[in-house]
């Protein structure tokens, strides 16, 4: 590849250090992209996948020890030649790093590339495949510039390495050996669940790169929004913060509003005596309340000047609707009555409810969904846990649990595999967030 | 004569006037009081409780010692949570038994008449785990587990 830069007696060493830079930024990008990609779809995914990942490493070092014969998909292809004639080198070698960081479109020699795929799925953390993918495109750049190094003929240096093929082969086999152990350990392990307070506050709103979150101060709420790398936001006399990307739907004197909370706009109102809101933009949920019923209501703003309601449920104005939860389609609550509690899910295009859980002792509260999880707290006289369970299975886990009378869980929120809960003391009414990565 | 009429003071075995071996109904508090329907009550005062063990005004919304009804994080009340019957709800759903209130005695505990009262199902187990009794239940039931009510009535 250096040569392809820098052809023999063609080109000065900075259009090749131009063209490997372009090559690393490229390459690296490409992989992270990838990477994050893929960790994304195992977040969606939502179900462990160590041990078949492990399996598969075992697979691929058999099919690198000559074990089994298996073909790997791949594309045999290589970087356009032509580019090089046709596009200037900035563009040309950045094209390059992305052909060959993104690492599926062009020849693959061995089955590692793979089985880092399916690593990266089972992680289900896109941030972190990210970073692991980058060191793939950054390991592609430095071969692409590791040639050069020091040697006058770069080809000597890759024929020197073609000579101890077997010896990497090898390394290989035990690279993968050595991932396969540590993928089917991991369950095991408990690296699955991670606990950690998150700061003072109630009634988290989380998306992948922001935390909303409640607070109370001198007899009055507010709402603090913390961006990732960005400055916190907060907004005076609001609270039950629900947040949707650049959108925030929050409760105030007057009724519910989603202002998008870069520019602090206003997108929509509902007046009167409506709360808890829920969004999923162009949806938004919320409790309407008068003197007799209290009722869940889903206002569709895809057309903005006439917003379509429609009641979802309603009950007596003594129980409890509680804080809505929308994502993915579907719309999730809970029903608290002096008889029972129930959580339940209604998919918002069929109208299909269904009853997540129920209990006639226990109080089931506060769930919060994504396109393949719900999570909400089941409380009872002696403990509070956090529970979960996929759309996909019908297994419940406790995730996170506080004992005693007085310590307990309140409102949720949950994005890929994190989950947020209020934990607040009964005799102070002091609350904070606890995160729960799963 | 008169001393040898005299209501004796039960013994306890695990709770005043329980002189068997059957374990107490699953509760709030630990202890299975209830009042004269079955649902659960506080055991040191006999005031009325919920599920999750706080008091509760006459609307079921859990108050404080004073009154007052308790509040949540935001400030705002907390809502109702369920108050079921020991028996007839707590049984069902843990155990998986239809169980019913039967059979009753009577003993003299802390100079107020305590009536000892028998959850009973079809099951061949207790909620010790060792075989069930038939007790004071009838129609084929047999006693799963106790609660008791304090009736107030001088003895």
């Amino acid at each position: 590849m250096v040569e392809t830069f820098t052809p023999a007696v063609c080109g000065s060493k900075r259009r090749q250090r131009l063209a490997l830079a372009g090559f690393a930024v490229g390459a690296v990008a490409a992989s992270a992209l990838v990477g994050a990609a893929l960790g994304a779809v195992g977040a969606l995914l939502g179900t462990q996948l160590a041990f078949l990942v492990a399996a598969l490493a075992l697979l691929a070092a058999a099919r690198e020890a000559g074990i089994v014969r298996l073909p790997l998909p791949q594309l045999r292809r290589q970087v356009p030649e032509r580019w090089r004639a046709e596009l200037p080198l900035p563009v040309w070698s950045v094209g390059y790093g992305i052909g060959l960081g993104l690492g599926f479109v062009t020849f693959q020699p061995v089955a590692t590339f793979w089985v880092a795929c399916g690593a990266a799925v089972a992680l289900g953390k896109p941030l972190a495949a990210g970073l692991c993918f980058a060191a793939y495109g950054a390991g592609r750049a430095l071969m692409t510039a590791w040639p050069r190094h020091g040697q006058p003929d770069p080809t000597a240096a890759v024929e020197s390495l073609a000579r101890r093929r077997r010896l990497l082969l090898l390394g290989n086999v035990l690279a993968l050996l050595v991932c396969a152990g540590l993928l089917a350990a991991a369950p095991a392990a408990g690296a699955a669940i991670q606990i950690q307070t998150a700061g003072a506050g109630l009634d988290p709103a989380a998306a992948w790169t922001v935390l909303g979150r409640a607070r109370m101060g001198s007899g009055s709420s507010s709402v603090l929004l913390e961006p990732r790398g960005g400055t916190p936001i907060t907004i005076d006399g609001a609270a039950a913060p629900a947040v949707d990307g650049g959108l925030l739907a929050y409760e105030d004197g007057q009724g519910v509003k989603v202002i998008d909370w870069r520019t602090g706009d206003l997108v929509a109102r509902v007046d009167g005596q409506v709360a808890k809101p829920a969004l999923d933009w162009p949806l938004l949920g919320f409790v309407r309340t008068d003197s007799t019923y209290k009722r869940l209501v889903v206002a569709d703003y895809t057309d903005r000047a006439s917003p379509v309601e429609h009641v979802i449920t309603r009950i007596s104005a003594g129980n409890d609707l509680g804080r809505p939860s929308l994502a993915g389609g579907r719309i999730a609550w809970h029903k608290l009555t002096a008889t029972s509690s129930t959580i339940y899910a209604q998919r918002l295009a069929t109208g299909r409810r269904s009853v997540v859980a129920r209990s006639r002792v226990l109080v089931l509260a506060n769930p919060s969904i994504t396109l393949t999880r719900i999570v909400w707290v089941r409380q009872s006289s002696r403990a509070c846990v956090l529970r979960m369970r996929s759309w996909a299975s019908s297994t419940v886990r406790g995730i996170y649990r506080t004992t005693g009378s007085t310590r307990l869980l309140w409102t949720t929120a949950l994005v890929g595999r994190t989950a947020y809960v209020t934990r607040w003391s009964l005799r102070t009414g002091a609350s904070t967030l606890v995160r729960v990565n799963f | 004569m008169a001393a040898a009429v005299r209501p004796e003071e039960s013994e306890a075995f695990h709770f005043c006037g329980h002189l068997w071996t059957t374990g107490s109904c699953p509760s709030p508090m630990g202890w299975p009081r209830i009042d004269r329907h079955g649902y659960p009550l506080r055991p040191g005062d006999g005031r009325p409780i919920d599920n999750l063990g706080r008091l509760v005004n006459a609307e079921g919304f859990a108050i404080d010692s004073a009154g007052e009804r308790l509040v949540g994080p935001d400030g705002e009340p907390l809502p109702r949570a369920p108050r079921t019957r020991l028996c007839e709800e707590w049984i069902r759903e843990r155990y998986g038994l239809s169980s019913h209130t039967q059979g009753s005695w009577y003993r003299c505990c802390g100079n107020q008449i305590r009536k000892l009262v028998d959850c009973c199902s079809r099951s061949r187990r207790r909620i010790n785990g060792d075989a069930s009794l038939v007790g004071y239940c009838w129609n084929g039931n047999r006693v799963f587990c106790v609660m008791y009510y304090d009736s107030g009535l001088s003895c």
